[in-house]
């Protein structure tokens, strides 16, 4: 057993159907197929040969503890954002940094404060292919984000805006989920002004572009997930 | 101390998506194919030592894979280290059998790369190589690595102005190039067509301004190459390429943290002053997240001990880490191949495509020949062995990309987001 503490102050505690999940998922097979394909170091010089493949399972739960940082984490929870301020050189992190890593202040530790509910969109993409986990909610908006006064900037998604619409600068409101559950997608950001026109990035060509890329990849997701399928743009 | 290192010998076992042989099956290969066009090798006699390069643990649930591939190799009881620093680890492990060799310890080291990547699903894929991100901060929103170097683009875009259309030609360059090389994916899958802007232009979007045509590919493949002692380089060539000059660097591992990054700041003034008015000047304005200061430290740590002040005159040619096309562009202005911001002139004067000033990528490196991780610079390296060593038209049976009387050449590898960069200058003796 990972992390045996002296007192659990407060939980949600996990469902230990992940536990029997972890314990399937074993590395022995399940399936396999007696292929045929392709043998050769280049592709002049290729023969054919037959192959047996197996389908082999994996999973894990981790006991993972966000160590100094877990304020952050614990803030999200109470839909509270913090930040670390260094006491030497002023600097506030976000995501925080128990110790500052500015030269001058030699790894001071760091303290808490609570920070506005504001930002500046830093930079940003317009996601249309992701990784497992999140492929339900494709298309998705990624940004980086300033919080008011921060030295650093957080990863986020960007909501309610179309991505044509998104650029360096772009205020945004800082949001949180409605049952959050103790990471960073705890938080979202919603634009705070009205998209300036002018400052797009995007030509009008490119927009067209995109809105077709955007509806395709609306229909694959649609296709792949049925009703469980969650676009986060709305064209 | 003083002892030279040279290149003696590469070889490449094809990239492809599957490759069904072993691991350790792709790695016998390339290293037989060294071995058949070197017979001065006495081997496994005259290898002292070898590194192994592989980038992920997860992507074929094995640790230690190097114990495997060694005693596979026959090369028991010989010294070995596995190296592992993401998208860094082949040109890392380069370094590190360089400095073996410079320390006086062993003459003559091995490095083998390797990586298969088509054991799991894309998506899955795309998580675990992301799993080299910051999985409490980065990794959870799920942009992963498209993602990410997607926002460092947006952001080197929205300073710089360089457009979709030149990432794209970035693209079709580098595909072109592909369809000469028999060792790549792009020629095993789509054959030996030119493809047009417009085609990019057709290709999947994955994260704007990237489209399938501008990344890297999953690919399974192996590389070698064998470093020596200038004392015992001559047993086995008449023709070695020299190592003359080395660089290594890093950034941070979250690409946000670098706005005001301290330890950047006023590093490289000449970068700082050149930041256009467009956007609020961040505390740290090179490189925070438009450019890559691994990629410059690493670079200019290299030219210093190779004695270049002008790159484009200097180099012949350039094999590049282009995992996405805007990384290649962003990469010309931190390897001062030109000054910040002027990436995009470069690709509209063609310098660095087939037959400009210099041409990057004639492999047609990660988004065509392919990117087994661990051993994809390993191969760029050997395809830069055979350049220098003019056997590129015999390896390639056709003299479309073979160069003629090339003196140096430039390998850069980087991991992460740019957290780790390493840069190889060769030489032809
Ligand atoms: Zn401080």
């Amino acid at each position: 057993m990972t992390y045996r503490p002296k007192k659990i102050v407060e939980a949600w505690e996990y469902n230990k159907q992940w536990d029997e999940w972890a314990r399937q998922g074993n590395w022995s097979p399940v399936g396999w197929r007696w292929v045929e394909g392709p043998k050769g170091y280049r592709l002049d010089q290729l023969s054919t040969a037959n192959y047996l493949v197996i389908q082999r399972p994996h999973a894990s739960v981790y006991h993972h503890s966000y160590g100094m940082t877990s304020r952050f984490f614990k803030g999200l929870i109470e839909k509270k954002l913090y930040g670390a301020k260094c006491p030497k050189c002023g600097a506030i992190y976000c995501p925080p940094r128990a110790h500052c890593w500015n030269p001058e202040c030699r790894l001071q530790e760091t303290e808490w404060v609570e920070l506005p509910l504001r930002g500046e969109v830093h930079t940003f993409s317009v996601m249309a292919f992701s990784a497992t986990p999140f492929l339900k909610t494709l298309p998705f908006i990624i940004a980086y984000v300033r919080v008011e006064g921060c030295c650093t900037t957080v990863p986020t998604r960007l909501m309610k805006i179309n991505p044509w619409d998104v650029y360096p600068g772009l205020k945004v409101n800082i949001n949180f989920v409605e049952h959050p559950k103790g990471d960073i997608m705890d938080i979202y950001c919603t634009p705070a002004e009205t998209p300036d026109p002018s400052k797009r990035m995007m030509t009008q060509e490119q927009i067209e572009r995109l809105k077709n890329d955007m509806q395709k990849v609306k229909e694959w997701v649609v296709r792949k997930f049925g009703s469980e399928a969650k676009p986060s743009i709305e064209i | 101390m003083s002892n030279r290192v040279a290149v003696v010998g590469g070889g490449i076992s094809r990239f492809d998506n599957p490759r069904y042989e072993l691991h350790e099956e792709l790695c016998a290969e390339a290293v037989k194919e060294m071995l058949a066009d070197n017979p001065n090798i006495d081997y496994p006699k005259d290898i002292d030592a070898v590194i192994y390069s592989y980038f992920s643990d997860h992507l074929a649930g094995q640790l230690c894979f190097h114990w495997i591939i060694h005693d596979y190799l026959g090369l028991l009881p010989k010294p070995a280290y596995r190296v592992e620093s993401g998208g860094a680890t082949p040109v890392d492990a380069l370094i590190n059998a360089y400095m073996y060799i410079k320390s006086g310890i062993f003459k003559n080291v091995l490095v083998v790369g390797w990586e298969k990547m088509s054991e799991l699903d894309t998506p899955k894929v795309n998580e675990f190589i992301a799993a080299a991100s910051d999985t409490d901060w980065d990794f959870p929103v799920g942009g992963y690595y498209t993602g990410y170097y997607a926002v460092l683009e947006t952001r080197h875009m929205h300073l710089y102005g360089e457009t979709e259309e030149d990432l794209a030609k970035i693209a079709v360059k580098n595909h072109n190039n592909a369809t000469f090389n028999p060792y790549a994916q792009w020629r095993s899958q789509h054959g030996t067509a030119f493809i047009t802007v417009d085609d990019v232009f057709k290709s999947r979007l994955i994260s704007w301004p990237y489209r399938a045509y501008n990344c890297a590919m999953i690919s399974d493949g192996a590389a070698c190459m064998l470093l020596a002692s200038e004392e015992t380089a001559k047993k086995f060539t008449d023709s070695p390429v020299w190592i003359t000059g080395i660089g290594l660097g890093t950034d941070t591992m979250r690409p946000g943290d670098r706005v005001d990054n301290p330890m950047y700041k006023g590093l490289y003034p000449e970068d700082e002053t050149v930041y256009p008015g467009v956007s609020t000047k961040t505390a740290a304005p090179y490189p925070e997240m438009a450019n890559f200061g691994s990629i410059r430290t690493s670079g200019d740590m290299a030219y210093k001990m190779a004695g270049i002040d002008n790159p484009v005159k200097q180099l012949d040619f350039a094999e590049l880490f282009n995992p996405y096309d805007g990384v290649e562009l962003t990469e010309y202005e931190d390897l001062r191949f030109c000054k910040r911001g002027e990436g995009k002139t470069l690709v509209r004067e063609g310098v660095t495509e087939w037959g400009g000033e210099l041409p990057c990528q004639i492999s047609g490196a990660h988004t065509a020949a392919g990117h087994p991780v661990g051993a994809t610079s390993i191969a760029q390296a050997t395809q830069i062995y055979w350049q220098l060593t003019e056997q590129t038209a015999n390896k390639w049976k056709t003299t479309a990309r073979a160069l003629s009387g090339a003196q140096r050449a430039l390998l850069q590898g980087h991991g992460g987001t740019g957290c780790q960069s390493g840069v190889i200058i060769f030489e032809r003796g």
